[in-house]
């Protein structure tokens, strides 16, 4: 009952402040972005006229896989600063504020508070990533041939997952620290310290949250799933349960009122 | 024509996400800085000017 | 019967013990002031109470609690600084936070219709927080702290942020509270807590220095005073007064000297032979009773 009333709190904040309108948009831009200025390229160029008479342009053939996936990296990317840039607040903002305390003096357990809130945000990123991956895959299937609905679904789950540990994190340090920007900043330089960490050893983590992407390609090329991408998924699901677990204990060590 | 009707879509959405940035700036009774430079950098800075109001062009917590 | 009992209860912080080891006890109805000028610890001991801040040692007992039961039911908090979601609007921001205390929508929606009366913002109910005045959103303060009936509501220096029409507003309305529920509220004005309060934390560098009923106070701490007013720097005198055998304490306030004395004809005596021997320029001298307020200077000047 009081999960439901904070859920439903969490999601008329972000109705009220647009988030629901914008997140939505720019993720439809994020995703639809590179596939078409790919496909389109040539053209652009001839538009914009900056390529002498005869010059033939000769871009790579591009089969739906590697377009979608063009996608997937946007999102890898920007999708993942304003996933981040859109939970930087969500805990911490409230503590900083001071709302908190009127909250939290309430009989609320601190882990409805915090999971209610997260649900809520996975909810908007999901609408988000959704609506951003249907019309890339739309525009794929118009310009680079037919992706299948099972490739589809296969690759938009599984990255998923990554996304969820994305927000899961910022969670973590929504309750570590309460000033929103060092929240982006600590979020961020993690997400990147993952991803060098992944670079570098990846031949012997192969089930390293960050080699999700990796795996999805040889899903999409091979058409099964690979062993190693269900066990990476696993380890991330599996990671971000412990963030959210450590973030109620981390909140509960910390004085509301200082 | 073809490249044109493709791309519409593109600019349609940047466009409303400018609309509704628009709207929410003037909704808005603090922002961080003054309005009228908020409103300069959604309009001429198109898609990344919209975002950047969105996320740290409001008091909003 | 007790409704909150605390022993020892002291909080540390960086090194610095702010409130040394509490003990009181509070009574069912009754109003309680924590009197005590700023930095007194005040505020952390309420939000120990609260359960908004982990005591360093000591004990909590809330009477009718389970052992380890969640006792923020039970009580109702408004802070000094009352923050609200600024785009939910009055009536939102109650039904929101009394579903958090356990009631159904239904249940709080009523509450808050009527609380928002009491309260006197029901008018404004379905405006944006963001649009209130400082008066109105102490007064919603006390709407969200009173929403699930507590047992007992804590509230921080509840009228000192406010101008003088709303400190009348609010105090009146703690009027109206006090018989519904026990009420303990900070407040470093004495005036405050005399007016509307039974008794008195008197709190002074984390130590609860007097506490009992306001008029017990007034009695135990009642004692006679000359005040004496004399030409030029009266601070000359108060060594001679202060050597007087039935002088208690002699301090200076407003450019007067405020002689504390035991044996009010005894002192009589002295003090005006010594004037008339030393033919001080005497401009004033008149017994009056000692006050709460010169208790409250007292303990907080030593």
């Amino acid at each position: 009952m009081q999960w439901i009333t904070i859920f439903k709190k969490e999601l008329l904040e972000d109705w009220r402040n647009f988030k629901w309108v914008w997140v939505p948009l720019v993720f439809i831009i994020i995703c639809i972005m590179d596939p078409l200025s790919t496909y389109y390229l040539p053209q652009i160029l001839d538009a914009v006229g900056g390529v002498p008479e005869g010059t033939v342009i000769e871009g790579p053939e591009l089969g739906p896989t590697e377009a979608i996936m063009f996608s997937l990296t946007e999102v890898s990317m920007l999708g993942v600063l304003v996933i981040v840039a859109i939970s930087m607040a969500v805990i911490a903002g409230e503590r900083k504020s001071g709302v908190a305390e009127l909250v939290l003096v309430k009989p609320v357990s601190y882990f409805t508070y915090i999971s209610a809130k997260w649900a809520a945000k996975l909810l908007l990123v999901f609408t988000a990533y959704l609506i951003g991956m249907l019309t890339s895959w739309y525009y794929v299937n118009l310009l680079f041939g037919d992706l299948s609905a099972s490739q589809f679904i296969g690759l938009f789950l599984f990255y998923f997952i990554w996304l969820i540990f994305v927000v899961t994190l910022t969670f973590l340090y929504n309750t570590v620290v309460k000033i929103p920007g060092l929240v982006l900043t600590l979020s961020l330089i993690t997400i990147m310290a993952m991803s060098a960490i992944n670079q570098i050893f990846s031949f012997r983590m192969p089930w390293f949250p960050n080699s999700i992407s990796e795996h999805i390609t040889t899903m999409l090329a091979e058409g099964a799933i690979p062993n190693d991408l269900w066990g990476a998924a696993g380890i991330t699901l599996g990671l971000s349960v412990i963030l959210l677990v450590a973030s109620n204990f981390i909140l509960k060590t910390k004085e509301m009122a200082d | 024509m073809d490249v044109f009707m493709m791309l519409a879509p593109l600019i349609i959405i940047q466009f409303l996400l400018m609309i509704v940035a628009i709207i929410a700036l003037l909704k808005t009774e603090q922002t961080n800085g003054p309005k009228p430079m908020w409103a300069a950098i959604i309009i001429l800075i198109s898609f990344i000017g919209p975002i950047l109001f969105f996320i740290v062009g409001r008091r909003q917590y | 019967m007790t409704v909150i009992e605390v022993e020892k209860l002291t909080k540390a912080f960086k090194g610095k013990t702010i409130v040394k080891g509490l003990d009181f006890q509070l009574e069912k109805g009754r109003c309680v002031a924590l009197l005590g000028p700023n930095g007194a610890g005040k505020t952390t001991t309420l939000r120990m109470l609260s359960g908004l801040l982990k005591s360093t040692s000591g004990i909590i007992n809330f009477s009718g609690s389970q052992k380890g039961e969640d006792i923020r039911k039970y009580i109702g908090y408004l802070p000094q600084y009352p923050v609200f979601h600024p785009w939910m609007t009055g009536k939102e921001f109650l039904v929101y936070v009394g579903q958090l205390a356990h009631l159904t929508k239904q249940e709080a929606s009523e509450k808050a219709d009527q609380l928002l009366k009491k309260v006197a913002i029901y008018e404004s109910r379905n405006q944006r927080i963001g649009k209130y005045s400082g008066g109105m959103k102490q007064r919603l303060g006390i709407a969200q702290a009173m929403i699930h009936s507590p047992q007992l509501l804590m509230l921080d220096e509840p009228v000192s942020s406010l101008d003088p029409i709303g400190r009348r507003e609010v105090l009146t309305l703690m009027e109206e509270l006090k018989t519904q529920t026990t009420v303990l509220f900070s407040t470093h004005i004495l005036g405050d807590a005399e007016e509307i309060c039974d008794d008195l934390l008197l709190m002074h560098q984390g130590e609860i220095l007097e506490s009992g009923s306001i008029d017990a106070l007034r009695q135990r701490h009642q004692s006679a005073k000359f005040e004496i007013a004399l030409r030029g720097d009266s601070a000359t005198y108060l060594e001679t007064l202060q050597a007087f055998s039935s002088v208690q304490d002699v301090f200076q306030e407003k450019g007067e000297v405020h002689v504390v004395v035991e044996d009010i004809e005894l002192a009589r005596k002295e003090i005006l032979t010594k004037v008339l021997e030393e033919d001080w320029p005497l401009e004033k001298l008149a017994l009056s009773k000692t006050t709460l307020e010169d208790l409250f200077m007292k303990v907080v000047k030593k």
